[in-house]
């Protein structure tokens, strides 16, 4: 018995419809608008010592740079009297200290009670003066002592 | 009587074709431009910077949250300071490239800033980044 392998109809080929195509698209869309952010992280950067780490330096080269809890600004080498400076004047400061002393070291020291803030904008300052060697002192809860 | 001829021509229609990949360019655009939110971190008012830059590799990084009360956040878990060490050591053997991003609210005291600091020491993350506002007016 022979089976007619005779396309029925004919005439029509097939499709795929691509009309939801944009759809699809602009709903996937939506789904990365709402489920992600752009990256904006951006802020000062600081490469912190290895722990134990320590290079010896000369007393003269070291300009330190202290910020008491009340967020005033102590600035001095340990061989002068450190002088208070409003820190907009901070930049120009360390600008020509650094000219004068290629050498130079910023230790820079915050006091744990002083407002976050004050620390950001004392080091965005030595940034600004393009202090290249500046070193966070830690200061343990022990030593200063109080709260934080 | 003057009768105004219309002419019967195609119907106007705007074509459509290119919507789908009008569309796929954008999602493209979407995923090269944006990461996905890994956490929804404390709330913090960050603090203002004219020399702030930019983290060009943001897929290194990796958020540490302080609020102004104090409180540490790491993956929107809440950790002490013994905890970020051990957080941020488990991080380091994943990446070892990790940029932490200190994401601290301008007010709270120092203190706080300065332990987070040295666990992260303790735990070899080294590369910090402060996360500030771009603040106009840095000049050169």
């Amino acid at each position: 018995m022979a089976i007619s392998l005779r396309k029925r109809g004919g005439g029509m080929t097939p499709s795929i419809p691509t009309a939801s195509t944009g759809d699809v698209a602009f709903l996937i869309m939506i789904f990365f608008m709402a489920s992600s952010m752009f990256a904006k992280e951006k802020g000062l950067k600081i490469v912190l010592p290895e722990p134990g780490e320590g290079t010896k330096i000369k007393p003269e080269n070291i300009l330190q740079v202290n910020v008491s809890s009340a967020g005033q600004v102590l600035v001095g080498t340990s061989l002068e009297t450190p002088v208070i400076v409003a820190i907009p004047e901070l930049r120009d400061l360390v600008t020509k200290r650094i000219g004068a002393n290629k050498d130079l070291a910023i230790s820079f020291r915050v006091s744990r009670g002083a407002p976050y803030r004050v620390m950001v904008d004392v080091f965005d300052q030595l940034k600004l003066a393009k202090a290249e060697r500046i070193s966070l002192i830690h200061v343990p809860l022990i030593e200063e002592g109080g709260g934080q | 009587m003057k009768r105004i001829a219309t002419r019967r021509g195609p119907q106007p229609d705007i074509p459509t074709a290119s919507q789908g990949d009008i569309a796929f360019l954008l999602i493209i655009f979407f995923m090269v431009g944006t990461t996905f939110r890994a956490s929804q971190g404390l709330k913090v008012v960050l603090p203002n910077a004219m020399s702030t830059e930019r983290i060009l590799k943001k897929r290194n990084t990796q958020n540490l949250w302080i609020d102004k009360t104090g409180r540490v956040s790491v993956n929107d878990n809440l950790v002490t300071m013994p905890g970020v060490t051990s957080v941020m050591s488990e991080k380091l053997i994943e990446n070892p490239d990790i940029v932490v991003v200190l994401q601290a609210d301008k007010d709270v005291p120092y203190g706080y800033v300065t332990d987070v600091l040295e666990a992260l020491k303790a735990a070899r993350a080294l590369k910090v980044t402060f996360a500030t506002n771009y603040q106009m007016g840095g000049g050169g």
